[in-house]
């Protein structure tokens, strides 16, 4: 019982429903390139990889230049890169989006280490400075404001861009002549080809989007929340990302609701302190969550038709 | 050529190499302009590929192409349209979860501010297509929810949007019903009067005789004949596709009926989108005789066959198999029972297109204690022996019974589920379809196992999409509307008749 | 063609290596050595090196049978780590709790138990899958952080903790015991070690049985005929008449059941007690390469299962002698995933003129994945 009112009391502070943003938005830019992806047709399991290529070279970057700006492209260029390999491995060779997808996510564990020993010999990677780290920012005013100011308006930058990416991304999807063609692409690419619409062009793009996004994440888990790479410091959130896409029924709203939720989740669990209850048995909540969210609540969702198939020009 | 019969199309010694297949060889095709040209042929004759070369989908290992007396390169559907070619495709190229305002526009949408697609100038742009050709359609209404007449008119204002002046027309009738197909035939006809050029494809013989003005036969990947078509007939054309003079008829006995095999009363079942499909079918079916089920597709004889079969649901209603209820039966235990169905979907769902002929051969009776010990450990010997025996009695072409059914052609297919399923000597056969889609000889060859079958005393249910088929194979025709059945008719019952049963209509007539 | 694959794979790999300042020839000589005892430059004992990859090679056969049977039903089990778990945690609890009974009653009920737990935990996201539709590579994958989360409740500061402030459990009895293959004492030395260092044990047998009970199953009995219909057509196994949601619930069981049966191994046969190192293992995941470059053959897997343990078992020689990371192994796997997957040379061949043969299935007879939360699998594109 005292976990239960543990966690009650937890719900009514404030510092609670910031953390909760922070992670929902960790795991929400690369839910929303896995809507991308999927939407335009290609499965794309391969955020966890992405994220972890981004966190890696965005820490290296940061050490070199001192640059977190900078360092937070190289991230997201790192996570374009792995979505490429994702790209060319199954839409031009027609692999199984999905054996790609888990072999992106073994090389991206296995290269990042493999990279850690090679560049900083076997010891740490080392810690990037307090001013060298993904700022926060108050908006001022605005972060005034009682209990919700302390939610919305004292976050890292990251927070804010993701919020506008969602929204960017809910009107590019459904309101645009691209989004049009993504979703065309997605339900059915011989009608798109046969329509004049280059598929390869667009789930490339779509793919690649989805690489940037999630290297983003990476750089917001490593220079923004912490201030180094740790192996595998990832630890399934790439995974979590795709479950929240499925939950929200491939839609940026949807995804981002269940982000909100998994957040939560992690947010307990962070300030398991004052929670009489075992961490590790916390820790299993986010994935019990999607396990029952699954299971139960949104029932059965559809993916866009052609999600996971591979374009053979010509067939019907 | 006068100037007022231009070339339109011109394609001129294509050849394309499929691996295994020589799709097109040295195919020559050529179209006047304004004129409705048929494109005939037996399936996997080449005409889909001449047609895919055509809108850029398949590129020629050689061969020229000449749009309105110009040499032209078409490296793809863009280059085609613009070109003024046009494509409606045998399967829609539609997406059902669009709106149709956005499945016309797609690719060339209308678009206001940065990107953002503009609907209202996409409605206009419909609006005045629609006017202009006289083809309603409402652009705000969801794709999927549309029955096939309106979606394949989509199709059509979909191609003319795109200001196609010439349009090919993959087997355009094949899902239509006889009434949806006149109108568009008399579309058709106002677009040729429009100047539009139109290419038809099609293997319904009739319809191309009624629609056409000339006709290209093709077969085997070779042009075979240019026909005009008030010159010619249905035999000329058949013996020209097939390479062979063909029976068009069917020669059988009289039925000698027995006891009453199956019983359907009122039965009642939903169909796979969860509407009710089957609304109350009654009949009685009897050993020794072929009963044809006459409708338009989609009237409920997918949903009553596989109710039948086992494999659907009923929602309410009988079927009894000679007095027993088999109404809730699955599909293994009817099988022991002597129920036999051969399905509609040959690739979808009678084969396992990646087993070989032998593993298909005892699909749905791995446990029967013919092939299995103890219904478990499969006995290899059995099942190939038994593979073997069909192979040779159902004359399937295969070099052996180790061969993935994948790489058989559609006939040979169609026989492996033939003899699967008469191999069993069944006391009822269910057929759905049963020469959908197969050459000529294979046909020929199926009716007459399917008449073997009744003359060994079995009851047959047949279901046909092609009338012809179920008037020459029937003892009784029973026509199926709206998921009943609204007559039984006699085999020679007046096809007008027939048609009008199958839309709706003359049922009092019939009664009285 | 899967030979091609892994050589493709090590030449990207060599690459790698050079091109970060390694010496790939090192690395590949180091990986041979620790793999299978050749060619040891700095006085390695090639018998343990052996052993050691045995050791290694007796889990990955298992839950590679583990994922290469689900996916013969087109499911994909991503799961077969946390359902090793799973087994190791049963094992482990009954071996403590009745560590008394002597080895004939205590050794059967471990392992039975162990898969038991397994085919339970793969069963959830069968049952899901048959009845929902929930697509199985996201339930397996979150079922694997539960059963790493659950182990480490128990072994940290949960009911299984041998001491406050250690992270690992309280031995099994010794009548749950696994024999080691060489005797477990010092009368025997080989290459100046006494025998009982050298730790290839007895599981061996039993991760071979379950390689043959595979074939067998998957070819030779009705079940493992449904099982392949389902995969290849689900449509049409069930105008068959066959139960596809049963069909896809027996599967997971028996697949959690291999998996169960793995972690059983491990803890009877190599350590006995459950510790931090299962915290980090990988033998799940690495049966996913194992049972694709298997090609979902009972030899395949027993051959690819060789080749990633010794892999493994080179990584840490490779990393002592060639100063080389043992993730490259990891690298490595992906490399060869990819490779099969996509069939590079395949497409290399078909660029090459006078190498070009007909097009084949890639990899062969690999049902297409089922697109995300759809029970019935999309038909192939037909050309």
């Amino acid at each position: 019982m005292t976990a239960v009112t543990d966690i009650l009391h937890l719900l009514f502070t404030a510092n609670l429903w910031q953390a909760t943003l922070a992670a929902a938005v960790l795991l929400l830019l690369p839910a929303l390139g896995g809507v991308i992806s999927e939407r335009s047709g290609v499965v794309n399991i391969a955020m966890e990889g992405m994220m972890l290529t981004g966190a890696f070279f965005g820490v290296v970057a940061d050490l070199a230049w001192h640059n977190p700006l900078a360092a937070t492209g190289v991230a997201m260029l790192a996570g374009a890169l792995m979505a490429t390999v994702h790209a060319v491995v199954s839409i031009q060779f027609r692999a199984d989006q999905i054996v790609s997808g888990i072999a992106i996510n073994i090389f991206a564990a296995g290269l990042t280490v493999f990279l850690v020993n090679r560049i900083y010999g076997l010891q740490d990677v080392g810690h990037v400075g307090q001013s060298e780290l993904i700022p926060y920012i108050n908006v001022p005013g605005l972060d005034q404001i009682p209990f919700l100011g302390k939610v919305l308006f004292q976050q890292n930058v990251i927070v804010y861009a993701a919020l506008i990416i969602l929204v960017l991304t809910h009107v590019v999807l459904f309101r645009t002549r691209l989004g049009l063609r993504i979703r065309a692409v997605g339900e059915h690419p011989q009608a798109a080809d046969t329509a004049g619409i280059n598929v390869f062009a667009i789930r490339y793009g779509a793919v690649i989007t989805s690489g940037l996004l999630s290297g983003l994440s990476g750089a917001f888990l490593a220079i923004g929340i912490s201030n180094t790479f740790v192996p595998n410091m990832t630890d399934g959130r790439g995974y979590i990302a795709l479950a929240a896409m499925i939950f929200g029924k491939w839609t940026p709203g949807g995804a981002f609701i269940a982000c909100l939720i998994f957040g939560l989740g992690q947010a307990i669990y962070d300030n398991n302190s004052i929670i009489h209850v075992s961490p590790y048995l916390l820790s299993m909540l986010p994935y019990l969550l999607t396990l029952i969210v699954l299971a139960g609540v949104v029932g059965r969702s559809t993916p866009p038709a052609a999600d996971g198939l591979p374009y053979v020009p010509g067939s019907e | 050529m006068s100037d007022s019969q231009a070339i339109a199309v011109d394609m001129r010694g294509i050849t394309k190499q499929f691996p295994g297949v020589l799709a097109n060889n040295q195919v020559d095709f050529s179209v006047t302009r304004g004129e409705i040209h048929a494109l005939v042929g037996e399936n996997g004759a080449g005409k889909s590929t001449l047609m895919n070369v055509l809108y850029g989908l398949v590129h020629p290992d050689s061969g020229e192409i000449l749009i309105n007396g110009k040499m032209v390169h078409i490296g793809g559907p863009r280059d085609a349209i613009g070109l003024g070619i046009g494509m409606v495709h045998q399967h829609f190229m539609l997406i059902p979860v669009f709106s149709v305002g956005e499945n016309i526009m797609l690719g060339r949408e209308p678009v206001t501010g940065p990107d953002f697609f503009d609907r209202a100038r996409a409605r206009a742009a419909i609006a005045e297509l629609t006017k202009a050709y006289g083809l309603a359609l409402d652009p705000d209404a969801r794709m999927g929810d549309l029955p096939v007449g309106l979606q394949q008119r989509a199709e059509i204002v979909k191609v003319l949007y795109r200001g196609a002046e010439i349009l090919v027309l993959d087997e355009p009738t094949g899902v239509l019903t006889p009434q949806e197909s006149k109108e568009l035939f008399g579309v058709l006809r106002d677009l040729v009067k429009a100047d539009k050029t139109i290419i038809f494809i099609s293997h319904k013989l009739k319809e191309v005789l009624e629609i056409s003005d000339r006709i290209t036969v093709m077969r085997r990947g070779k042009v075979v004949g240019h026909l005009i078509t008030k010159d010619t007939n249905e035999e000329a054309i058949a013996t020209l596709m097939v390479g062979r003079a063909v029976l068009l008829r069917v020669d059988k006995a009289p039925a000698k009926a027995g006891e009453v095999a199956l019983k359907v009363d009122n039965l009642t079942a939903n169909s796979d989108q969860s509407v009710p499909a089957l609304k109350g079918a009654s009949f009685e079916l009897r050993y020794g005789e072929i009963l044809g089920i006459a409708g338009v597709e989609g009237n409920g004889q997918s949903e009553l066959m596989e109710v039948i079969a086992g494999t659907r649901r009923a929602s309410g209603g009988q079927v009894l198999l000679a007095g027993r209820d088999i109404t809730t039966m699955d599909a293994n235990t009817e099988r022991d029972a002597g129920v036999a169905f051969i399905p509609e979907d040959r690739r979808g769902t009678g084969l396992v297109l990646g087993f070989s002929i032998a593993e298909n051969s005892i699909l749905g009776r791995e446990r029967a204690p013919s092939f299995s010990w103890r219904h478990f450990v499969l006995n290899l010997i059995a099942i190939r022996n038994w593979a073997l025996r069909l192979v040779k009695e159902f004359d399937i072409r295969t070099p052996s019974i180790d061969v993935a059914v994948r790489n058989l052609s559609g006939g040979n297919q169609q026989k492996v589920i033939v003899a699967r399923e008469i191999g069993s000597n069944p006391k009822v056969l269910l057929a759905a379809q049963p020469t959908r889609g197969v050459d000529i000889g294979a046909i020929e060859f199926i009716h007459r196992q399917i008449i073997k079958e009744r003359d060994n005393g079995a009851a047959v249910l047949l279901v046909s999409a092609e009338l012809d088929e179920v008037r020459s194979l029937s003892d009784r025709i029973a026509v199926m509307y709206e998921g009943k059945i609204v007559s039984i008719e006699p085999p020679d019952a007046p096809e007008e008749r027939l048609g009008l049963l199958m839309t709706g209509g003359g049922t009092r007539a019939g009664a009285a | 063609m899967p030979l091609g694959s892994v050589l493709l794979a090590f030449v990207v790999d060599g690459l790698l290596v050079g091109v970060t300042g390694g010496n790939p020839f090192a690395a590949y000589g180091a990986l041979l050595c620790g793999g299978f005892g050749f060619i040891c430059t700095q006085g390695e004992n090639p018998v343990l090196q052996i052993s050691n990859t045995i050791v290694f090679v007796i889990p990955l056969i298992t839950t590679g049978v583990a994922v290469a049977l689900p996916f013969r039903a087109g499911l994909f089990n991503i799961g077969a780590e946390g359902q090793l778990l799973a087994g190791a945690i049963a094992c482990t609890a009954i071996g403590i709790k009745f560590s008394s009974l002597p080895s004939p009653i205590l050794l059967p009920m471990v392992l039975i138990g162990g898969m038991v737990a397994g085919a339970l935990w793969a069963g959830v996201a069968g049952v899901l899958k048959a009845t929902i539709g929930a697509h199985e590579v996201v339930t397996t994958i979150m079922m694997n952080y539960v059963a790493q989360w659950f182990l480490r409740y128990l072994i940290v500061g949960g009911p299984l903790q041998l001491a406050p402030g250690t992270s690992k459990s309280s031995p099994i009895g010794a009548g749950a015991r696994l024999a080691t293959v060489l005797p477990n004492d010092n009368t025997l030395i080989i290459f100046g070690l006494p025998s009982s260092v050298y730790r290839v044990h007895t599981g061996l047998l039993i991760a071979l049985a379950a390689a043959a009970i595979f074939a067998f199953l998957l070819w030779r009995t009705s079940l493992g005929y449904e099982i392949r219909a389902v995969g290849q057509s689900q449509k049409a196994a069930r105008y068959a008449g066959v139960s596809v949601r049963r069909t896809i619930i027996v599967t997971m069981l028996i697949a959690g059941a291999f998996s169960g049966l793995a972690g059983a191994t491990e803890i009877a046969g190599v350590d006995h007690n459950l510790t931090d190192k299962y915290f980090s293992d990988s033998t799940g995941f690495d049966a996913i390469a194992v049972a694709l470059l298997g090609l979902g053959s009972g030899v395949g897997i027993v051959l690819a299962a060789i080749l990633f343990g010794a892999l493994h078992a080179g990584g840490s020689v490779m990393q002592a002698d060639a100063n080389i990371s043992g993730n490259l192994v990891f690298i490595l796997q992906a490399l060869i995933l990819f490779s099969i997957a996509a069939n590079f040379v395949g497409a290399i061949r078909q660029r090459i003129p006078g190498l070009a043969r007909p097009p084949t299935a890639l990899p062969p007879e690999m049902p297409p994945a089922a697109p995300m939360m759809t029970e019935a699998a999309v038909p192939p594109v037909e050309s």
